[in-house]
């Protein structure tokens, strides 16, 4: 369990920060997926996807649980466009960055909408459907796009 | 089904997003079940998305490890021994592995049990065994013993009723007045037979001495010792012997009967 702590905290951290945007409420909900991490260890399959994979997806849905709560008003999620990718982009918080590149150069090659699509998809805690309807994008259009914006991110981050 | 077109429309990204429904999700794991182009491609959107993310990593303060492993240590008493028994709905590959590795305990301890259960009843065994050589050994002594004496004393009654033998009683003197002996005679023959009913033992330097008495004069017929069962053959003699006698002689013997000693004397009945 420590293992998984040191190994996966910052990045799980850096999905859950990102939804919530509040250290406090970041750090308690992180506590909170490992301790589900934890309970839930048995469940994981390891035919059906990477242990990051499963436990990314406890970070995110547990932190967008968080932001449907009292403690997180509505606004800070829909907040403009501009502001969410300057906050990915702003040197705020320290990152780690892999071989000294940090996500701003990562996703620099990507086209706009792109960017768009993984920013708020992975960033922003933005499903794939409220997406599609609060940008008024076909949701076939969300998927390939995003498709397309991994297929680059494959070729920037040199899998495969 | 077109698997480029399939990748191409973003499903499997959707998938390892968790955005899919239950069908479709169901649909996805049997389809990656079955081609193996579809894995790869899901292997390279988990690694590339793992690495984006860790890309954007950010440390948590180092407080919050510490909390996080304080609630893990209140909440362990009752939680957490791997279970040997999965939840009833959960179903997968992971939990074949489970049952395996709770079988293979099982296994283990069974047969661990039965190793030294087989052990101990070897051990067991081989004392039983140990055991019953000995005695077998044992009774093979006592069955020789036994053959030894049932050989002599078949020979013994060869002698006895023999018609060719002639029994002479040899009563006791006023020396020994409740000793008694027989003496087998063969006439043809000349071989002698003794055979003690009653006398007394005798001191280590001492031993009987029987005689014949041939034409009145005294005939060593060999010496021997008090406590003798059966038959004992003595020295043969010569013919026409008309009496026997025992008397007592130091050790081996001696070449003239001490007439004084008597012990027993018979003579022998004419036929």
């Amino acid at each position: 369990m420590e293992y998984l702590y040191d190994h996966y905290s910052s990045a799980l951290y850096g999905v859950i920060f990102r939804i919530l945007k509040k250290e406090e409420i970041a750090e308690e909900v992180l506590q909170d997926v490992f301790m589900k991490i934890w309970d839930r260890f048995e469940s994981y399959d390891s035919t059906k996807g990477k242990l990051f994979t499963w436990m990314v997806n406890i970070a995110r849905n547990q932190a967008i649980d968080k932001t449907r709560s009292k403690e997180i008003s509505k606004d800070s999620k829909t907040s403009t466009i501009e502001k969410s990718v300057s906050r990915v982009d702003s040197e705020d918080y320290v990152e780690q960055k892999i071989e000294g590149i940090g996500v701003k150069d990562i996703l620099k090659n990507l086209t706009d909408d792109q960017k768009f699509v993984v920013e708020h998809l992975y960033f922003q805690g933005y499903s794939q459907s409220e997406l599609a309807e609060e940008f008024d994008i076909p949701l076939g259009t969300v998927k390939t796009r995003l498709r397309l914006a991994m297929q680059h991110l494959r070729s920037t981050l040199g899998v495969n | 089904m077109n698997i480029e077109e399939y990748i191409s429309s973003g499903i499997l990204e959707a998938y390892v997003l968790g955005e899919l429904s239950e069908q479709e999700r169901i649909d996805v794991e049997k389809n990656l079940a079955q081609y193996p182009q579809l894995r790869e491609e899901l292997q390279a959107i988990e690694e590339t998305q793992e690495q984006l993310l860790m890309s954007a990593a950010i440390k948590p303060r180092i407080q919050v490890k510490d909390s996080l492993f304080q609630r893990i240590d209140q909440q362990k008493p009752e939680a957490k021994v791997v279970p040997l028994i999965p939840e009833s709905d959960i179903t997968s590959d992971n939990n074949i592995w489970k049952y395996a590795a709770a079988a293979s305990v099982v296994i283990a301890l069974v047969s661990s049990y039965l190793a030294y259960d087989y052990h101990s009843k070897w051990k067991h065994t081989e004392n039983s065994l140990t055991e019953l050589i000995a005695q077998n050994q044992r009774v093979a002594k006592d069955y020789n013993v036994v053959n030894e004496r049932l050989d002599k004393i078949e020979s013994d009654l060869k002698v006895i009723d023999n018609p060719a033998f002639q029994r002479v009683i040899m009563k006791g003197t006023d020396n020994a007045p409740q000793s008694m002996a027989y003496v087998y005679w063969n006439a043809s023959s000349q071989e002698v037979y003794l055979s003690i009913q009653s006398m007394k033992e005798l001191s280590k330097e001492n031993q009987y001495q029987l005689w014949a008495i041939i034409d009145g004069k005294p005939v060593d017929a060999g010496v021997f010792d008090g406590n003798v069962a059966g038959l004992l053959k003595m020295k043969a003699i010569g013919t026409g012997a008309a009496a026997f006698a025992v008397t007592v002689e130091p050790r081996g013997g001696k070449p003239t009967p001490s007439l004084e000693t008597m012990q027993v004397v018979g003579n022998v009945v004419k036929g």
